[in-house]
């Protein structure tokens, strides 16, 4: 257990200077996207883009990433979130969909257009991804 | 015997389906389907019946393409001797029925039964979704809580949208304690910025007995970290003299330790209808275990009517 808490700590201090690109598939229509249309589209407030609906993704809960994504990207706290999605449920709204791992994440994305997920930067070099937005992740 | 081991199996499965926020119902495998419900156990000690299931409902929505259906049908009111609204038959009722086209990346058109997109209040009525077991007055007495009919929305960018609302036909649901109606035209604004909402909603209805109805209010949210702040005016005229000038309620959530909060609401209204004017006060407080399940307490203090009483309840989403 102290292993995985180090290991997370790791993580979580590695990602300080991480930065966070949320990137789309290779023929996404859009190459920039606002800030406020990621927050939209990541809320389910917005689910197509060129008449085409979006498959959205999203890291585990707790995952680092997925920690600054939603204190810099969603700006909103846990509790502000679950409250969220708990109306949202009600109103027939959907979360994105969770994906266990970064390679699950790039094979979404090479396999179905048009999608979009978020990743740290480094993890795309080699991936054939359109980036769409950059956040430094400051914890 | 029946209803009582379906309760709890109902109760006992919805304990169960405790995910990841918004992991709420069951993803039926290989389809878009998602079942799941709530209910509600109310505990008032004004009422005739003091404990009750206020709601058991089943709610289901699925998406295919452009195309979204949302269902919720519901059994109220049930006695712990096993009657629904003091009748010993099951009165089920479809609460909503919608199905949504998007017309483009900005337009909505949607048919069938639905919420009226009027007020903060109305979106999200059931109490699992609100931080107190009752409701302000304007619920059920100044708009149409329901409506039969269209619904085109229009996203004017990702913080603004305005809705347009018909309804000229009758209703194909049952009204709960609320306004019967058979025509019903409405518009509704909603505004974002950060931490803030607003919205502004107005319109015209006509009840069955013909009566013909304008409404028109405002509301203002806020949703901080620690604090978060409810408000909404309501003023009411009728083709009579009888009007309800107006109603409104603040409602504040302090957000005081991970899972407590306290609420406060205040409100005040006229109602030249009934001839009464009065303020309530509520004081409540809510427990969330976890992100499905909410108990409450709250005492309401009316100034005029005899209706100062505490009221406990649990309710679940799953």
């Amino acid at each position: 257990m102290v292993k995985v808490y180090t290991l997370l700590l790791f993580f979580i201090l590695n990602l300080h200077s991480t930065e966070l690109v949320v990137v789309g598939d290779k023929n996404f229509p859009e190459t920039n996207l606002t800030h406020s249309e990621i927050r939209a589209i990541f809320l389910d407030k917005k689910r197509f883009i060129k008449n085409e609906k979006i498959l959205v993704m999203n890291h585990k809960v707790n995952h680092p990433l997925r920690l600054c994504f939603e204190k810099n990207i969603l700006e909103k706290t846990e509790r502000s979130l679950e409250r969220y999605w708990r109306k949202a449920y009600y109103q027939g709204k959907r979360p994105p969909k969770i994906v266990s791992s970064l390679k699950m994440l790039f094979l979404y994305l090479n396999s179905v257009h048009p999608a979009i997920g978020y990743s740290d930067f480094n993890s795309t070099l080699h991936q054939e991804v359109v980036i769409l937005y950059r956040v430094e992740c400051g914890f | 015997m029946y209803k009582k081991i379906y309760y709890i199996v109902l109760m006992s499965t919805s304990l169960l389906f405790s995910n990841e926020n918004s992991g709420y119902g069951w993803d039926v495998p290989n389809s878009s389907l998602n079942i799941g419900g709530y209910l509600d156990i109310t505990y008032d000690e004004k009422r005739e019946d003091k404990f009750l299931f206020n709601d058991i409902a089943m709610l289901f929505s699925a998406s295919e393409n452009r195309f979204d259906l949302l269902g919720e049908v519901e059994l109220s009111h049930i006695s712990l001797d096993g009657k629904s609204n003091n009748s010993s038959d099951i009165d089920l009722n479809l609460e909503r029925l919608q199905l949504s086209y998007a017309l483009s990346d900005e337009q909505t058109l949607q048919i069938g039964r639905f919420n009226s997109d009027i007020g903060y209040w109305n979106q999200s009525p059931i109490p699992i979704l609100q931080e107190t077991t009752t409701t302000p007055h304007i619920v059920g007495n100044f708009f149409p809580k329901a409506t039969t009919g269209v619904l085109f929305r229009q996203n004017i960018n990702e913080e603004n949208s305005f809705s347009l609302t018909l309804q000229e036909n009758k209703d194909i649901g049952h009204q709960d304690n609320s306004i019967e109606i058979n025509r019903h035209w409405g518009m509704a604004y909603y505004g974002t910025k950060e931490d803030f909402s607003w919205r502004f909603s107005t319109g015209r209805y006509k009840e069955r007995n013909e009566l013909r109805v304008d409404y028109m209010g405002i509301g203002l949210e806020y949703d901080g970290e620690l604090l978060s702040l409810q408000s909404e005016l309501f003023t009411q005229q009728s083709d009579t003299t009888e009007d309800k000038p107006y109603s409104g309620y603040v409602q504040s959530t302090w957000h005081f330790k991970e899972n407590h909060d306290a609420v406060v609401r205040f409100e005040s209204y006229r109602d030249n209808v009934n001839e009464i004017k009065e303020q309530i006060y509520l004081l409540g407080y809510v427990y969330r275990p976890n992100s499905n399940m909410a108990l409450k307490s709250e005492y309401i203090y009316h100034s005029k009517l005899p209706l100062n009483r505490l009221v406990y309840s649990l309710s679940v989403l799953f």
